[in-house]
């Protein structure tokens, strides 16, 4: 029977945490506890955690932790057909937020494949195309001077707060069509939601944003259509027929989930290691027509996310055999490392050959923002390097990671 | 507008209408054409939009438009061609109406 969007359920999962539960078909020679992304060694230095996994782990191993056991692909070719080949590897549970199974959505478009998942994408794809994102540039470059211009004269800030946070978020809201006064309270909720590790404030905080999305949604179905997001969504269509409320729900949200926490923590990795470096820092000043191939580059040695998968049916990669019901999570920052592709991968080379890279995932599922996210950094970079060319880590301040599904130092306070 | 026939690789042809302005990548995201993956979004990063621009067409869908085109050319699954194109860098226009374009057997 085909899935109804209109009216979803809750798929059947099975659910592995801990070393009691591996099952029989992996071999013990497989199975790695790595603390990815709690442990020590991971917390002490993410972004040379990643590279060392390829000079001590096997290329697909067995992880086993408190937040669950799955299979991780380390190698680019490995995530590279992981991430194209639905058939074996589905998006199927594979959103670590959790849902009320008796009011169930879906996570769109994610957790749809081809050919519904088009349906979904061509609503928003238009106002997130490299061309409409370029319509967006004059309108980021200033907000970014004004973040700049708050601070500039302080000789220093807490960059995470004053620039980090509140740059790709009220872009967001622009882009959905929110008023920028919520950027505090939704700064507020992303930090609940994303850092809190605590499983209580982070059902509160869901039901705050649940309300408030459902408000906007009303608000938008009862405007004509505009240009933000949320408007497009409320007011498309599916197969000829009017989009659903389930289906407005789990496309708006998804767009929150993804679009709140992820620049920022990128924006936040590029910033510490521009102030530990000030010959490159020279060096992106020296060779502003190279902008690009920077910005792809820090995208590439400062990846922030992973990308699970339920595997849909046995399939072998790289000569392990994976069953049906495994998970299986994508380490993008580690495939970014993978000498193969990226031969000496610690280093930061502005004049690699291009490649893919696996910052935005790859497949139908590929990041819906990679543009504007693109475009962030680069805009971020040019005005905050014009303006604020000289700068490094506060003296004494300390560097600390939190275990998450976002990677980013907590707290990046710099002086100048 | 332009007419744009996509011919997939088993001799399957499609033709839509795509807006000018628009890329023969997004004519067929819009029109369910197979063949044609794109899973970058015209962001020239994944080389998953190549098609092979029709002889009679290629003098004016005209070559790569940048040295970015030219490296993802280099990457794509099938093999590259005298006329190969990132179909997201072609932009449709009233010249190009009519324009024909073979897809690849294979994007990845």
């Amino acid at each position: 029977m085909k899935y109804d969007p209109t009216n979803p359920v809750p798929p059947q999962v099975i659910r592995r945490v801990g070393m009691d539960q591996v099952p029989d078909h992996v071999p013990p020679g497989l199975i790695r506890q790595s603390g990815l992304v709690f442990g020590p060694e991971f917390l002490a230095d993410p972004y040379e955690f990643f590279p060392a996994l390829h000079e001590k782990y096997p290329p697909v191993y067995y992880d086993v932790g408190p937040f669950g056991n799955a299979w991780q692909l380390i190698k680019h070719e490995d995530a590279l057909f992981a991430l194209r080949h639905a058939e074996y590897f589905s998006t199927e549970d594979a959103t670590p937020f959790p849902r009320d199974p008796e009011d169930y959505f879906n996570f769109i478009p994610i957790e749809f494949d081809p050919p519904d998942h088009r349906k979904y994408r061509n609503i928003v794809d238009p106002f997130v195309s490299p061309k409409a994102i370029q319509g967006w540039e004059d309108r980021i470059r200033t907000l970014a001077n004004e973040l700049i211009d708050d601070v500039i004269d302080k000789g220093g800030c807490e960059f995470d707060e004053a620039f980090g946070r509140p740059l790709p978020v009220l872009v967001f809201l622009d882009l959905m069509g929110l008023p920028r006064n919520m950027c505090d309270t939704f700064v507020e909720w992303a930090v609940a939601l994303l850092h809190s590790n605590d499983r209580a404030i982070m059902g509160q905080t869901m039901a705050l944003i649940t309300e408030y999305i459902q408000g906007a949604i009303a608000e938008k179905e009862a405007q004509p259509l505009s240009e933000g997001l949320i408007s497009q969504i409320v007011h498309a269509e599916i197969d000829g027929r009017p989009i659903s409320p389930k289906e407005k729900f789990g496309f708006v949200v998804f767009l929150f989930i993804a679009g709140l926490d992820t620049v920022f923590a990128t924006l936040n990795n590029i910033w510490l290691w521009l102030a530990r470096n000030p010959d490159r820092r020279a060096e992106i000043i020296a060779d502003p027509a190279n902008i690009d191939h920077q910005v792809e580059e820090l995208l590439r040695a400062f990846s922030v996310t992973f990308s699970g998968r339920t595997v849909a049916q046995d399939v072998t990669v790289r000569g392990v055999a994976m069953k049906k019901g495994d998970k299986v999570t994508s380490i993008l920052p580690a495939c970014n490392y993978d000498p193969d592709v990226f031969p000496n991968p610690r280093e930061v080379d502005f004049h690699r050959p291009k490649k893919i890279i696996l910052a935005f995932t790859v497949g139908v599922h590929s990041c819906m923002g990679a543009h504007l996210a693109r475009m962030e950094v680069k805009i971020a970079l040019q005005e905050w390097l014009r303006r604020i060319p000289d700068f490094e880590v506060k003296p004494g301040a300390q560097i600390v990671y939190r275990p998450g599904g976002v990677i980013g130092p907590e707290h990046l306070p710099l002086v100048w | 507008m332009a007419r744009v026939t996509y011919i997939e690789h088993d001799g399957t042809s499609h033709t839509v209408e795509v807006a000018a302005g628009e890329s023969v990548m997004r004519g067929a995201l819009e029109h369910d054409v197979p063949g044609i993956i794109a899973e970058c979004g015209g962001g020239l990063a994944c080389a998953t939009c190549h098609c092979y621009v029709d002889e009679a067409w290629a003098d004016r869908a005209g070559t790569p438009t940048s040295q970015d085109e030219r490296d993802m050319l280099e990457m794509t699954a099938s093999q590259v061609r005298p006329t190969s194109r990132l179909s997201c860098q072609i932009e449709v226009t009233e010249a190009l109406d009519g324009l024909v374009v073979h897809l690849p057997e294979a994007q990845y």
